[in-house]
């Protein structure tokens, strides 16, 4: 246990620098359009969902009802789901009282690395992971608070290309069958074609519940 | 203490957290259908795709496949290096630099 759960934090490690220095972008954004140091504390440590989080802040700066903001974020986080049944399988052994605590930690980041690494999923892969990734993004956010993002533009440095960078790797690692590549590129197609004509996150919940389940209907279940 | 910002706050932490929790309390504790099985084998293979394209190719709503296109060189160089089973650190760290250098020439 101590081993994988040191292996998905030394894994994240290649994501640390890009999540922490969104967090401090995140927390300096936040400062400026209004928010104190401790609601954006709050609001990290109870959401800890980073791309919802920079879409209520414009939000709640611009006085938007909360009403909208709350059913945005859900609308931004309902990726989580597929992440969520997908995972849950590797936590047989778990009790309710951990589950409860380990669903808050899910992340896209800590979600892609579990999958890529083992099949099923080591869950202290996951848990070593979420370590890595909640520690950078929460001291990201305490450092913008207090001094402003550390970089102006991310995007500069590339640090924008480390999120589909890892998803990217880690996707290309797992395609060993021809049907592997099938639902990789079909997905990929139909989420850049809804990525065009809806905004939010749609694309992610759509390409991957209708791809997968289609390709699950079709395959034989032998291949699980 | 402003509660309406607190409010906002505590819901989006509600709606997320039922985005989170419901189905990974649900499916952990009991045997699941082969069918079942090979679809939840075949999300990742789906969702990192979904995540990561629109990422590289679609910027503000609009499909960006030119070739002076910084992304789609680092993902050239990521899907090449990860298929070749180099170490992520070093795949990923090749593939922002890919990014960077070409956006300052650029």
């Amino acid at each position: 246990m101590p081993r994988a759960v040191r292996d998905g934090f030394v894994a994240s490690l290649a994501l640390v620098p890009s999540v922490f220095v969104y967090g401090t972008v995140f927390g300096g954004l936040a400062v400026q359009a209004g928010l104190r140091a401790i609601e954006v504390w709050g609001m990290s440590l109870l959401v800890f969902a980073g791309a919802s989080q920079f879409v209520a802040v414009p939000m709640l700066a611009a006085g938007a009802s909360p009403l909208a903001i709350v059913v945005t974020t859900y609308v931004v986080n309902m990726r989580h789901y597929l992440m969520a049944a997908t995972l849950a399988p590797a936590f047989r052994g778990f009790s309710r009282g951990w589950l409860a605590v380990v669903a808050h930690l899910l992340n896209d980041e800590s979600f892609a690395i579990a999958v890529a690494r083992h099949n099923p999923p080591d869950p202290w892969v996951y848990i070593g992971s979420a370590a890595a990734i909640c520690g950078a993004f929460l001291g990201g956010v305490v450092v913008g608070t207090q001094v402003g993002g550390l970089v102006a533009d991310p995007a500069r440095w590339g640090l924008d290309f480390a999120f589909p960078a890892v998803f990217l790797a880690l996707v290309a690692v797992q395609l060993r069958r021809r049907a592997d590549w099938l639902v990789a590129l079909a997905s990929a197609v139909v989420a850049v074609a809804i990525a065009l004509v809806l905004p939010g996150n749609w694309h992610i919940v759509v390409a991957g519940v209708a791809v997968s389940g289609l390709a699950a209907l079709w395959l034989a279940p032998e291949i699980a | 203490m402003r509660t309406e910002v607190w409010l906002v706050i505590i819901g989006m932490a509600v709606v997320t957290y039922l985005t989170r929790a419901p189905l990974l309390l649900a499916l952990a504790r009991r045997p699941l259908p082969p069918r079942v099985r090979l679809w939840l084998r075949l999300i990742p293979l789906a969702v990192l795709p979904a995540l990561a394209l629109p990422m590289v190719l679609v910027d503000h709503g609009r499909l960006t496949l030119s070739l002076a296109h910084p992304p789609l060189w680092g993902a050239i160089v990521v899907v090449v290096l990860a298929s070749r089973r180099v170490n992520l650190l070093v795949t990923v760290a090749l593939g922002v630099a890919t990014v960077a250098i070409l956006r300052a020439v650029g």
